[in-house]
């Protein structure tokens, strides 16, 4: 076949009709990414709802000493619904109140156990002491245990999860 | 500074060179409107991969998972519903774009020589495609996908000597299940994607090599560039094709029928309207002769388009021209033949499953399940040992459930020694009404309000009388149909024949309910169906 040539008077035609190709064509692809990508994105954003849930009666709990108690969680994780199982130190207090300490490691997420000797929390994996209101006391962890938000209702210990 | 990079790049990749050789070619002159064609198959073949991307980020192959994942998607994702009604729509779409390639190839006589081979993989191309409809179908796993399957394994089963190898190889076994859902989703997108690839890359390569066909006569005039000129009418072409996607997808959100049931022996199963016109076929080959419909008739049609450019090998174009006539009618017949059947089809369709409409038995099983007190809260609660009743996903199949809910303390059937003298927790009807229910509230809008006057008569209207009269929707086919019953009877006399059939037809089938229910209910029931016009 031979050699196009180019169109007579053709040159602002050209330049036109590249820019309206371009224009059209990103905007078909930019509304199927928009689509795609929003969808695939979404969760990755979508925030944490919280409620409260009964952790522990009152009177399992020995006053001023940490007691490590299993939280059960249903959540819904995307189309499944499944429970974790989450192990919190609740510790009554005459003038604290309740505090309750999430017993991962603030480090790499091991579980700390509460040591009664020393009245300590200590994470088996690297060496992480934390004193009974969760600071950081030795070791690599880089924050406080996370503390829980918690209120007495009633008889029962009630947690934010 | 952009100059200098692009010429860095271009230097080390050729990058000009290869845009020059994609972009510059020259078409005959006159290539206008009818060349766009073949763009808008590839627009949506782009568009089918991206949000074919998009839904496997979510999509789980699997009997229990698939439903609730796209239910999920649809429901709980923004843009979710959007990206597969792209996806959904766009099937069709591209059904109907490679279809119109098709005749415009066909009626312009571009696949005369040289261009036989070109002709042929475009063909491989719309069965691929066709193979990609009919493949994703299963993947919803819901009534329509999982009865429509069987419908077309059926068809593959019943062709002579290998069907019975053909339909164990698509189910992956003797029955439709995981097996056949896991490979049916392999070839979604592996397989068929693989060939697509392949083929597509091969049609344009020998699109190329041979240069567009053009104008059926040649016309005078110099080469005109492929870019920008004839690309923006491509370009035109795909941004309207898009628009009107983009709008049945925004508009017309994608179906999603009740969860597969493979107990449920009353669906009608219907194919998508693509392959409505075989399964029209189907029904003038009853028998022995099924397999002319099934293999003999799209045997001959398929073969005889492969064929075609070696049967049809005159020079002249025009498709009414001497040489050409009897293949333009041949072609015509076969067309309107596809589309009379189509017609057909869509006639003979039953009435749709609406998930939005509650029938008497799902709302006589949200009235069992979730009424206060009921007997499924004391464990089916926030907290409680079990998820609350609306998250419960029916992963089980009917027996179990039907033994659970008889005695729920026995989790798996068999675990537990029976106790004889027991009461069913809930009976048969009420078990069968508590799955519907479950069925429908995953599949559609939540369930209306029932006032509090009329709770017991839907109960007992979903729970004994749907077993054998269909309301809204939901019930059997034994007794006559109640939904309009209304515009025939008034609420006496259908207080009479609940009360006893027989005083109205002497000798009837239906139960006498007269001593069985409570006078009261019985007048309830009839003021109830009365208002049903």
């Amino acid at each position: 076949m031979s050699t196009a040539g180019p169109l007579p008077g053709s040159h602002g035609r050209r330049n036109f009709l590249s820019r309206f190709v371009v224009a059209v064509q990103a905007a078909i692809g930019g509304a199927v990414s928009c689509v795609v990508g929003g969808a695939a994105l979404a969760p990755s954003f979508a925030s944490h709802t919280q409620s409260w849930q009964r952790a522990a009666a009152l009177a399992d709990l020995a006053d001023g000493v940490p007691t490590p108690v299993t939280l059960r969680l249903i959540r819904q994780d995307g189309y499944r619904q499944v429970v974790d199982r989450r192990v919190v130190y609740i510790q009554r207090d005459e003038a604290l109140g309740v505090r309750v300490l999430d017993s991962t490691c603030t480090h790499l997420g091991c579980r700390t156990r509460y040591d009664d000797a020393s009245k300590h929390f200590v994470c088996p994996c690297h060496g992480g002491v934390y004193d009974m209101d969760g600071s950081v006391l030795d070791g690599p962890p880089p924050a406080p245990l996370r503390r829980l938000e918690a209120r007495i209702d009633g008889t029962d210990v009630v947690v934010q999860v | 500074m952009w100059t200098a990079l692009l010429d860095w790049i271009d230097s080390r990749t050729g990058i000009r060179a290869l845009r020059a050789h994609a972009l510059d070619e020259p078409l005959p002159p006159g290539t206008g409107w009818l060349f766009t064609t073949g763009s808008v198959v590839a627009l949506l073949i782009g568009c089918q991969v991206l949000t074919g991307i998009g839904l496997s980020m979510y999509y789980v192959p699997s009997p229990s998972l698939a439903y609730d994942s796209l239910r999920y998607l649809m429901s709980q994702v923004p843009l979710g519903a959007l990206m597969r009604g792209l996806h959904f729509w766009g099937a069709s779409f591209i059904v109907v774009a490679a279809v119109v390639h098709l005749l415009r190839v066909f009626l312009t006589g571009s696949y005369k020589a040289p261009r036989e081979v070109t002709w042929m993989t475009g063909l491989v191309l719309l069965l691929v495609i066709l193979g990609f409809s009919l493949s994703g179908y299963l993947l919803p796993w819901d009534q329509k996908a999982y009865w429509a399957t069987t419908v077309t394994i059926s068809v593959a089963e019943s062709s002579p000597v290998i069907g019975g190898v053909v339909a164990n190889v698509l189910r992956g076994g003797d029955e439709l299940g995981a097996l056949t859902l896991g490979r049916w989703y392999a070839a979604h997108v592996f397989l068929l994607p693989g060939a697509l690839i392949v083929f597509l890359v091969a049609h344009i390569a020998l699109m190329r090599k041979h240069g567009i066909s053009g104008p059926i006569s040649p016309q005078a005039g110099a080469p005109v560039p492929f870019y920008p000129w004839h690309v923006a009418k491509d370009t035109l072409m795909m941004a309207a094709v898009f628009a009107a996607l983009f709008t049945a997808a925004l508009l017309l959100p994608a179906h999603l029928d009740e969860i597969a049931n493979p107990a449920d022996a009353d669906y009608i199963p219907r194919p998508e309207w693509y392959f409505l016109s075989l399964f029209q076929l189907l029904k003038y080959f009853p028998g022995p002769l099924e397999v002319v419909a099934t293999q003999v008739v799209p045997g001959v049609v398929v073969g005889g388009m492969f064929a075609l450019p070696f049967l049809d090998r005159g020079p002249n174009r025009h498709p009414w021209a001497p040489s050409r006539r009897v293949f333009t009618l041949l072609f015509s017949m076969v067309g309107a033949g596809i589309v009379a059947l189509t017609v057909m089809g869509l006639r003979d369709a039953p009435v749709r499953f609406d998930p939005n409409v509650w029938g008497p038995q799902s709302m006589a099983g949200y009235l069992t399940a979730e009424d206060g007190g009921n007997p499924c809260a004391r464990c089916h609660v926030d907290g409680g040992p079990a998820s609350p009743v609306q998250v419960t996903r029916i992963s089980r199949d009917e027996g179990w459930l039907t033994f659970h809910m008889s005695d729920p303390a026995a989790i798996a059937p068999g675990a537990k020694a029976v106790d004889p003298t027991a009461e069913p927790m809930l009976d048969e009807d009420a078990t069968r009404a508590v799955l519907a229910y479950l069925r429908r509230l995953r599949a559609g809008a939540s369930p209306p309000e029932v006032p509090a006057a009329s709770a017991t008569v839907v109960k007992t209207l979903g729970t004994r009388c749907v077993a054998c009269h269909r309301l809204d929707g939901d019930g059997g086919d034994t007794g006559p149909e109640l939904t309009h019953i209304g515009a025939r009877r008034d609420a006496e006399a259908i207080r009479r024949i609940v009360t006893d059939p027989n005083d109205e037809y002497g000798d009837s089938m239906m139960p006498v309910y007269g001593p069985r229910l409570d006078a009261g209910l019985i007048a309830a029931i009839g003021d109830y169906l009365a208002a049903k016009k």
